[in-house]
């Protein structure tokens, strides 16, 4: 189909009780390709935490969209972020995920970068006939349009006309600080992150990360495993995970953010279960009695186009890269305070392992599950989705008394038990996806 | 039977329980307070080596852990289990450890996966190495310690107990 008015696929009207996102969303190459334009290339997009960068000549390789570049810290401490890619012959300049080296030197024709980027030399330089002209080319690596971080967290934008990022995240902040300001001493990723990919579009990750309605239904087996360890038919007690049910009468409730993030959050069953409640009496002397009640609470944050921190059965940190229409990768790290007492770190990495590693309980339902919607999706039909309404009748514009508390404006709140599982925290992603793509010739 | 003969036997009857679904008799090869262990990679070259403050891949420090994941295939709860993917397990090249006495040995071998998903009509092969710390129990062998070495450990879409 010949890309229309993007307005044209998100039905967005709220008054009306209706939210409807057209199904070619998921399955037409040529929407997908705007995508990578667009969005993934035309915007801001994570790249890295501060803390995988820590050291002078440290560097993380990751991809922007389609578009590989190197994280650097130079020797002074100052971070770059540039494309990985020789000035010479465009060749690869760094081939492995990340590591601590005071010069990048091409592998084809040895040309040399410092951490900072800049052109340290360039082969037999003296003996190679150069015209003078070729002196006033610059010869260094080739930096981003925008490289800006909040919280520790890295972002890149390749277009150089994009609000700032602090402006772009918004109010979102107040939920990225509330997982990366829990411990003392900062936060880190525990050693060992797993990588994936599904046959899906990327946005069924978008969605799921927030899906609170698919927890009984998908993750039936993760549920009763729970239910099973509780009523001792298990005598596996190594993981002490959440028991999910329990939250249903629990209040919970979701905001609607500006530029496409969202979050939905909900009261936790058992506090004793998670980590961070071991540490409870010094997060509250830091951050105060609020915000340490926000940090106890179950929040999966989506930060528009690819970066999800969930506070669930576990922190996770995962980023959502797009390798075609019916393709995407994923990386996932469990995210825990620095210095955290041995026993609380090890009964986290058991709770990541029972749910959200790739081998765990959760996990591979949800991107096998992924794999189902794609084939669904790609029958070609001429509809309509009803995955949005969820929860609409709840829905107030602006902040409600949960907001008011953070200091929150966002541009909706919706407030109730999470029985309700309500999807109208994916309206965001999607009023962001008409945004970007509003105004393009095709 | 010899040491190695032993091993190996109990190695190539592990590949088929699991092969086969018998996984009660998968899960009897295993003492009861094992340890059953793939870490994960932390690098290109570096494998994690301490389950208390690194992720594993699967880190279960009992039977327990075993059980709860062969509880979750039978259960026909879990979407990625249905049908339960079909696996070929080949595992060669077994080495002893120079200590290996009659009561307790260590032995080292290759393994390679082959997993047919039925629900898209999809095959991989997942291939690594294992380390198997087998004692003997009451004139049998049985597995105190698996420690698990995945060297593809970029995952397409789902990967259990049954596909290492």
């Amino acid at each position: 189909m010949r890309f229309r008015d993007a307005a044209h696929y998100v039905r967005d009207d709220p008054d009306r009780g209706v939210f409807r996102v057209h199904r070619d969303l998921f399955s037409d190459e040529a929407l997908f390709e705007l995508e990578l334009q667009h969005i993934f290339e035309g915007g801001w997009v994570y790249v890295c935490a501060e803390f995988q960068v820590a050291r002078p000549n440290d560097f993380y390789c990751t991809k922007v969209g389609r578009r590989s570049v190197i994280v650097s810290r130079d020797e002074g401490g100052k971070l770059h972020c540039f494309y990985n890619t020789c000035r010479h012959r465009g060749a690869t300049i760094c081939h492995v995920e990340r590591g601590n080296k005071k010069y990048h030197v091409c592998d084809y024709h040895g040309w040399t970068y410092d951490s900072s980027g800049r052109n340290f030399d360039i082969k037999d330089r003296k003996e190679g006939a150069y015209p003078d002209s070729f002196d006033d080319c610059d010869h260094d690596l080739i930096p981003v349009a925008k490289f800006e971080g909040y919280a520790g967290l890295l972002f890149v934008s390749l277009k150089a006309d994009v609000a700032s990022l602090e402006d772009y995240l918004g109010d979102a902040r107040t939920f990225i600080d509330l997982a990366m300001k829990q411990g003392p001493d900062g936060m880190e990723f525990v050693p060992g992150r797993t990588n994936y990919t599904f046959n899906g579009n990327w946005k069924l990750q978008i969605d799921n990360g927030m899906d609170a309605y698919h927890l009984t239904s998908t993750h039936r087996s993760f549920v009763n495993t729970i239910n099973r360890r509780e009523a001792g038919q298990s005598s596996n007690q190594q993981a002490n995970s959440q028991n999910i049910p329990s939250r249903f009468a629990l209040e919970s409730g979701m905001f609607n953010f500006e530029n496409g993030h969202a979050v939905i959050w909900s009261d936790q069953p058992d506090l004793e279960k998670l980590p961070l409640f071991g540490a409870i009496d010094e997060v509250r002397a830091r951050v105060g009695k609020i915000r340490a009640k926000w940090m106890l609470r179950g929040c999966n944050l989506t930060i528009f186009p690819n970066l999800q921190i969930a506070d669930s059965t576990s922190l996770i940190l995962r980023t959502i890269l797009p390798l075609a229409v019916d393709r995407t990768e994923m990386t996932m790290y469990s995210m825990a305070p620095v210095g955290e007492a041995l026993e609380l770190r090890t009964r986290r990495i058991r709770q990541h392992e029972d749910f959200f590693n790739i081998t765990g309980m959760a996990t591979p339902d949800d991107t096998v599950i992924y794999e189902d919607c794609q084939n669904g999706l790609s029958v070609g039909a001429d509809d309509w989705l009803q995955c949005f309404e969820r929860g609409m009748a709840a829905l107030k514009p602006g902040a409600d008394a949960h907001a008011r508390e953070l200091g929150l404006s966002p541009v909706a709140s919706m407030s109730g038990r999470y029985a309700v599982q309500n999807e109208v925290c994916y309206h965001s992603a999607y009023r962001e996806w008409v945004r970007r793509l509003s105004g393009i010739a095709a | 039977m010899t040491l190695l003969a032993a091993a190996s036997d109990l190695l190539a009857r592990e590949g088929l329980y699991l092969d086969e679904r018998r996984w009660d008799d998968w899960l009897a090869l295993y003492c009861e307070d094992c340890t059953f262990w793939a870490p994960s990679w932390l690098d290109e070259e570096v494998q994690s080596n301490d389950p208390e403050r690194q992720i594993s891949l699967f880190y279960f420090s009992s039977r327990a852990g075993l059980e709860d994941r062969v509880w979750r295939i039978r259960s026909g709860q879990a979407p990625s289990l249905v049908p339960i993917p079909r696996t070929t397990h080949l595992i060669a090249n077994p080495v002893l450890d120079d200590c290996a006495t009659g009561d307790a040995m260590v032995v080292r071998s290759a393994w390679t996966c082959h997993i047919y998903t039925l629900r898209n009509r999809t095959q991989h092969v997942f291939f690594g190495r294992y380390e198997h710390h087998l004692v003997r129990l009451g004139g049998d062998w049985r597995i105190q310690h698996k420690k698990i070495t995945l060297m593809n450990d970029f995952v397409p879409a789902m990967l259990d107990v049954f596909c290492v």
